[in-house]
């Protein structure tokens, strides 16, 4: 494995930030890299796309800029140069500690060099926060993305999670006029919506049923690979494993001991448990603010409610991106980023 | 030969898993290596799929869910599957790999007890596992983890029944009808039997993954 890939690139512009203390887990994530499950890699990225693709277009940055991803404690950030940082998904009170401004997630604010950026917590409205800067961060792209995949140690900051003392770059210098999301802020539903999967039949009918009527926690041995739940094992026909196959973000499998384990965004691209159910695409970014000690329910729709409700997200996200372009008056740098 | 019953099921609303059959092995495997060939051809020809992802004796086949429905995509998949030969020979054009492994003691902690378990000498798990030329299946697991197969039935071992925290990169690994190296350091279930220090996956190379579905494997006792 070279060893420059996974050392940080010299920036190129004078660093934004600089973090103090790293939080509980703050990574560079992007959309991710979703078309190489084939080679073995996860599609990773923001495990909350919809937040981060908001705290971008604040910025009117590309939806797909990169950003970074705050879990439930975050980080302390010293700001270098004066920008405009915006913040998306969940609450986890951010502040600026010079001003005690606060910064709500949908919104974004003027924060000047030396200023410190803290969040108290604890985190309300979901686990995951998505911090964006103008142009967003300027790290090298790895398999297209800026994404950091964990597990593999690649991407993003040198393939691991932020720590004391590094220092980041925007890609864009200078400071965006502040604006605010006209959409809504992601709300943190505990209910899922799911289909069958393609084992549903096989386990048998009483696990689907169970898995509908259960009242489940997620356990603390949960993270960016996957969720495992707390609340009964369901029952089924010992299938034990399959022929490893191909798998989603959002499947649900039920390994051998019966406790469900619901896929998120840096899954293995195969698996051999039996997979009893698939949440819908829609509610990926739901999944994405749950964590350890959240409750989470499980309803089940069929593949029109599924369609539906993503055609819906779509054009709310789109709608607000166009209400936020004309209350903020961009128009060409609007255009130049958008995609 | 059993009859082969594919199934075609919806995978959530943004995919299908297309299952040929329950017999893992390398017909299956390379009936699925085919059957994903054919989509990247649907593919390239502008149907909405996205890359497929083949498995042990499945493909999944994605796709966005405001351009097809599964029941859509269950349609245009039916007849590929029709069209793939039901046995398969070798990839003719396959890469062929010589893969140095140093095997037993540190690099591979599991020879012994593999060994034990199926009352042969370690020498002779070496000679049964290096002997055999083996083909790349699939992907999957890791970055660059290919499944290998078949292993020889003398040597067929389940994997361990607690997985490993930490397995070394590099480390060469049986469990049930495959081989496999892990490419990097993870967790893992499989019996570590040997290490080879040949890279198998570079993020930073055109492609980044070594081995191909197709391609062949042989490990060379060092």
């Amino acid at each position: 494995m070279s060893a420059e890939l996974n050392a940080p690139r010299e920036p190129v512009r004078e660093p934004v930030l600089e973090v103090v203390d790293a939080g509980l887990l703050t990574t560079i994530q992007d959309l991710g890299r979703p078309g190489l499950a084939a080679l073995g890699v996860a599609p990773g990225g923001a495990a909350d796309p919809l937040a981060l693709a908001v705290a971008n277009r604040v910025l009117g940055n590309a939806r797909d800029a990169a950003a970074l991803e705050l879990t439930i404690a975050g980080p302390t950030l010293r700001i270098l140069a004066t920008t405009t940082i915006a913040l998306a998904g969940a609450d986890l009170a951010a502040r600026v500690v010079e001003t005690g401004e606060r910064l709500a997630p949908g919104s974004a604010l003027v924060v000047r060099a030396g200023w410190m950026l803290a969040f108290a917590g604890p985190p309300t409205r979901g686990i995951r926060a998505y911090l964006a800067v103008p142009g967003g961060f300027l790290v090298d792209d790895v398999l297209g993305s800026s994404a950091t995949a964990l597990g593999a140690g690649f991407g993003g900051l040198g393939g691991r999670a932020l720590r004391a003392g590094d220092r980041l770059s925007s890609r864009r210098a200078g400071v965006v006029a502040p604006a605010r999301w006209p959409g809504p802020v992601q709300p943190d539903s505990h209910s899922i919506r799911i289909l069958p999967g393609p084992h549903a039949a096989r386990i048998g009918e009483a696990a689907l049923a169970n898995l509908v009527a259960g009242t489940w926690t997620v356990s603390p041995a949960s993270d960016r690979v996957g969720l495992r739940l707390e609340g009964g094992a369901l029952p089924g026909t010992a299938t034990g494993e399959l022929a490893s196959h191909g798998v989603t973000w959002g499947a649900i499998q039920v390994p051998p001991d019966g406790h469900p384990i619901v896929l998120l965004v840096d899954h293995q691209p195969t698996g051999g448990y039996p997979v009893v159910a698939v949440a819908i695409t829609a509610d990926r970014p739901r999944l994405g603010q749950l964590g350890p000690g959240s409750p989470i329910r499980f309803e089940l729709v069929d593949g029109e409610a599924a369609r539906a409700a993503l055609l819906d997200q779509r054009e709310q996200f789109a709608a607000a991106e166009r209400h936020l372009a004309e209350l903020a008056g961009w128009d060409e740098l609007w255009e130049s980023t958008t995609g | 030969m059993t009859g082969d019953e594919p199934r075609i099921s919806a995978f959530g609303d943004g995919a299908v898993l297309v299952e040929l059959g329950d017999e893992v092995g390398i017909r299956l495997a390379r009936r699925a290596r085919l059957l994903a060939g054919a989509v990247e051809e649907l593919r390239a020809a502008g149907t909405p799929f996205g890359p497929p992802v083949p498995g042990a004796a499945s493909v999944l086949v994605p796709f966005d869910p405001l351009d097809l429905t599964p029941g859509q995509a269950r349609t245009l998949l039916m007849p590929l599957v029709g069209s793939v030969p039901r046995d398969p020979g070798a990839e003719p054009a396959a890469t062929e790999h010589p893969i140095p492994v140093s095997y037993g003691g540190a690099d591979g902690p599991d020879l012994e007890p593999v060994a034990r378990e199926l009352g042969l000498d370690p020498a002779e798990v070496v000679a049964i596992h290096s002997g055999t030329a083996y083909e790349v299946l699939f992907l999957g697991f890791a970055p660059g983890f290919a499944y290998l197969g078949e292993l020889p039935e003398r040597i067929v071992v389940p994997r361990l029944a607690t997985p490993r925290t930490h397995v070394a990169a590099g480390s060469v690994a049986i469990a049930g009808r495959f081989s496999g190296i892990y490419p990097q350091r993870s967790a893992g279930g499989w019996r570590l039997i040997g290490r080879t220090d040949v890279p198998l996956f570079d993020p930073a190379s055109e492609p980044p993954e070594r081995f191909r579905p197709g391609d062949r494997v042989r490990f060379v006792p060092r």
